[in-house]
């Protein structure tokens, strides 16, 4: 890692990301985040305005804490959720990536998604498509992922939509 | 129609079946929308989601779209949501504020009393006599009223009072009206979801309690892993900090009510636990309306008004509508519903609850609307079509109600007082007899 964050590290992090997430290797998904990082996806205030206080305001997924998210990778490998099991197929493409600002302590960077999801369960195909805003901070030689922050732009949601289609 | 094809209900055998067509039949499902979702009281939405003066947000009731609004003078009124000139949606957006709604469409312009206000180059428009003298106002519904808060309409006119709808049950929206002095919100975020398969399912589950340890083993031993640790990181839950629903407990655990016009009520014994965001009130409560009602604002309540209205009061507080779509798909609008004036460490609480137990992203609704939609999916088995899931409870129901509902003077048609293991089932009896009442209706009755 060089001191600075730079574009091609960013994109290197964020299709990685993709790719774990993608191929089901939850561990070291995890193991892209910090302790404690802020995973959230905002819920949508109303047509144009996504919610901004977690604290005062709904989101669809708020964790402070990996640990969070460990139970929720947990939860979707325990073969115990009818809602996981078999879990959907999904493939994530991450474009526009974009190193917002760098210095040695952290990097935000934003970038598009889309994530194309099979559910095997009901034979149905959806996409789920959106924004990430990263910030990123060196830990143990490498970049991590401090805060992701998910915003989703079609936010009806069909039956379900999990960690692994965002 | 001949209900008795859908519902065989003979409390003198012993026998409630339900039969699949009910939840697959197109007929079945037209009928449903005229005679039930556009053919009686429906839940639209609280007051305030329309707080200001020309404050408005809009719905549906079945098929059709409906606008509540208020004026500048502060009344509250519910329209249909379509311009008389072609009957183009007025109101675009979720909820908004308007002192004029123009239609998109030719620009028919509406005061926020839904009167009419100009029609686009009304005098050069050679209008006949008849047109001038036609009213040119939205539509409203023909009833609109009001309980606590809680905003009905019906587009049939031919219904009794809203009070009398709700009965007893009404008592049950006091618990929820009356957590705070200052009224009740909706928390911003409005949460929607589909799932492939009929209504009633939902209406169903939130009175389920037989499913729980079944359909969210998941969740569970998330909250047996977060029970071990109780690290100030992960999300805090009443429900590890309950035994109500864990099938080992002992005792008087809860129960069901159910009412007249299909509203039931079940419930469970939480205690006051400061894993409930409305403990910081608790004393308070018990003051302002005794302990016995305070006691119940703190069980674990899942109401729902027929048809459309749910409120789910356990791991957090959850207001639900319920828009059947087509027979095999319902959208479902929810929202976090909140006491005004809670400390911001009772909101952050209920809100983090809420996610991770209510939201169609979070660990525990999933696994309902799955289990939803593969009800669905067998109802297409009609070899036995009487199913069999309306019999728990049935000895164990009796007429009116027991110690626990005495203590907010409530007079339910039929309760059950229940451990962990009885889940009752003879409650979803209520939805069926309501709904069999609707549907047979009139001459045909």
């Amino acid at each position: 890692m060089s001191a600075l964050l730079t574009r091609a590290e960013a994109e290197d992090l964020l299709y990685r990301e993709a790719l774990l997430i993608d191929t089901q290797r939850f561990a070291e998904w995890l193991e892209l985040f910090t302790p404690d990082v802020e995973f959230w996806m905002p819920a949508w205030r109303d047509e144009t305005t996504t919610t901004e206080d977690p604290d005062r305001e709904l989101s669809l997924i708020y964790y402070k804490g990996r640990r969070n998210l460990e139970d929720r990778v947990m939860r979707l490998t325990s073969g115990l959720s009818t809602a996981s099991s078999p879990l959907p197929r999904v493939v994530h493409q991450v474009t526009n990536v974009m190193v917002l600002d760098a210095d040695e302590a952290a990097a935000r960077v934003s970038a598009a998604f889309t994530c194309h999801r099979f559910d095997v369960r009901m034979n149905r195909t959806d996409c789920f498509f959106g924004r990430y805003e990263y910030r990123l901070a060196p830990c143990e030689g490498a970049w991590r992922i401090a805060c992701k922050k998910i915003t989703l732009l079609n936010d009806t949601i069909p039956t379900v939509v999990d960690i692994n289609a965002i | 129609m001949d209900v008795s094809r859908y519902v065989d209900d003979r409390p003198e055998d012993g026998v409630f079946r339900v039969n699949r067509a009910i939840f697959t039949d197109e007929a079945v499902f037209a009928r449903e929308l005229e005679r039930i979702f556009e053919g009686g009281w429906v839940f639209l939405g609280i007051e305030s989601q329309a707080e200001n003066p020309h404050d408005f947000f809009t719905t549906t009731m079945g098929r059709v779209p409906v606008l509540v609004q208020r004026d500048g003078e502060g009344t509250l009124r519910a329209f249909v949501n379509s311009c008389p000139h072609k009957g183009a949606r007025l109101a675009q957006t979720r909820a908004g504020n308007a002192r004029l709604h123009v239609c998109p469409y030719h620009s028919w312009s509406f005061d926020s009393a839904g009167r009419s206000k100009a029609i686009k180059s009304q005098r050069a428009g050679c209008y006949s006599a008849a047109f001038e003298q036609t009213d040119h106002g939205l539509a409203a519904l023909p009833r609109f009223e009001t309980y606590r808060g809680f905003l009905f309409g019906s587009l049939a006119a031919d219904v009794p009072p809203l009070a009398d709808y709700l009965g007893e049950a009404a008592k049950l929206l006091d618990l929820v009206a009356d957590q705070s002095a200052e009224g009740l919100e909706l928390v911003p975020g409005q949460v929607t979801f589909t799932y492939e398969a009929n209504w009633k399912l939902q209406l169903e589950n939130c009175s389920d309690a037989y499913h729980f340890t079944s359909a969210h083993p998941s969740y569970i031993r998330v909250l047996e892993r977060r029970q071990q640790e109780m690290s100030a990181d992960v999300v805090a839950s009443v429900w590890e900090n309950s035994d109500y629903w864990k099938e080992e407990a002992e005792g008087v655990a809860g129960g069901s009510y159910s009412f007249a016009s299909g509203h039931v009520l079940n419930w469970g014994i939480f205690g006051i636990t400061p894993a409930i965001p409305l403990y910081e009130s608790a004393g308070a409560l018990a003051e302002r309306h005794g302990e016995g009602k305070r006691d119940w604002m703190f069980n674990m309540r899942n109401l729902t008004i027929f048809p459309n209205l749910q409120i789910a009061e356990n791991a957090s507080s959850q207001l639900r509508v319920i828009r059947p779509v087509a027979p095999g798909l319902t959208e479902m609008r929810t929202w976090c519903i909140a006491p005004k004036g809670e400390s911001d460490a009772a909101r952050r609480q209920r809100i983090r609850q809420y996610e991770d137990f209510f939201n169609p992203t979070g660990m525990a609704t999933p696994d309902d609307t799955v289990s939803y939609e593969n009800c669905q999916i067998g109802y297409s088995g009609t070899v036995e079509p009487w199913l069999q899931g309306y019999s728990r409870g049935m000895t164990a129901t009796v007429p009116g109600g027991n110690r626990f509902s005495e203590l907010i003077g409530m007079t339910p048609e039929r309760s059950v007082l229940a451990d962990a293991q009885l889940c009752d089932e003879t409650l979803f009896h209520s939805y069926y007899r309501a709904w069999a009442q609707r549907m047979a209706g009139g001459e045909e009755a």
